[in-house]
């Protein structure tokens, strides 16, 4: 079966952030040969003075298949981690979504957008999981962190939002490589403009900035720029660019 | 230069430069001995050493709060 497993507010300011919990937790589930993890997303939510987050207000989302006598496992693990490993002061929450027992697709999208946008309560989130069948838990401080953690969920189930955590590594004696060379990395999709065009695989991509893609139409896509209409090539986009994903 | 920061309603030291004055963020940070380079995944600005990369910012509506007193 597949889920989605995403978690929020984690961290604080001198602690690891909730990325490097959430790739603990998919090694974990990895090591133990409970299913295979997929990439982590980062999901901006909010900014706003009346939410409690440490510095950014992001929660952070991974897909898995796991074998489904697993399910129980990985759900009880995460939440011991969470309590074990979350920083002082933190109120981390963790979100469970068994996609194909999901009741309303739609409805979490919408919390995962309306959470970009408005405050919203732990009573919303928790009505909403217990309306739609997934699980949802609170591990420590206010427990706030469930908000994020259910908006993250609806968000990764968009397709359409959020940076893959990390970079790529790109092992090439050269910095500028074909399109088809870019996409035989794992993790590597697709090529794009910033325009939504998709890059032919004959096409050079000079890359002078770390290596990051961005989830769209449910795929891993690196975003790429011409900094000059006349310029054979194209570019990897600046961490400014991405910023908005 | 000139004080770019201000004291929000919550007291806290906020940014007035907004979300993309990336010069005087880089600005501030190359002089500030309290910079700490943020998580990867939290990196916005393309010169490393600027105060929208610092692990001691906190976003705000409109621009940033440092949290370093």
């Amino acid at each position: 079966m597949q889920i989605l497993l995403c978690i929020d507010d984690t961290d604080n300011i001198e602690s690891a952030g909730t990325g490097e919990l959430a790739e603990s937790i998919a090694k974990t589930i990895e090591e133990k040969g409970w299913g295979k993890c997929y990439g982590i997303t980062r999901h901006q939510l909010l900014i706003h003075e009346d939410i409690p987050y440490t510095s950014h207000n992001s929660s952070m989302c991974f897909k898995a298949d796991i074998k489904s006598e697993y399910l129980r496992k990985i759900i009880e693990f995460s939440s011991n981690f969470l309590l074990k490993e979350s920083a002082t002061g933190s109120d981390p929450g963790l979100c469970v979504v068994v996609v194909d027992k999901l009741l309303d697709r739609q409805k979490l999208i919408d919390f995962g957008y309306k959470a970009k946008k408005c405050v919203l309560t732990k009573d919303e989130a928790y009505k909403l999981a217990n309306d739609l069948n997934l699980h949802l838990s609170e591990h420590g401080g206010t427990g706030q962190g469930i908000i994020g953690a259910l908006a993250g969920v609806g968000l990764r189930l968009t397709g359409n939002n959020g940076r893959f955590k990390g970079k790529h590594k790109i092992n090439a004696d050269h910095s500028i490589l074909s399109v088809k060379e870019l996409c035989s990395y794992p993790g590597i999709d697709i090529v794009k403009s910033l325009d939504g065009e998709i890059i032919n695989a004959s096409e050079m991509v000079l890359l002078s900035e770390k290596v990051k893609t961005v989830l769209l139409e449910d795929k891993s896509v690196l975003l790429v720029y011409k900094k000059n209409d006349n310029d054979g090539f194209w570019n990897n986009c600046t961490k400014q660019q991405l910023r908005s994903y | 230069m000139k004080d770019m920061f201000n004291i929000n309603k919550l007291g806290n030291k906020e940014f007035n430069g907004g979300k993309e004055d990336w010069v005087h963020a880089k600005l501030i940070a190359e002089k500030c001995d309290s910079f700490k380079l943020d998580d990867e995944d939290e990196l916005v600005a393309d010169d490393l050493r600027s105060c929208y990369n610092c692990r001691y910012r906190r976003w705000t509506d409109k621009s940033f709060s440092c949290t370093k007193k």
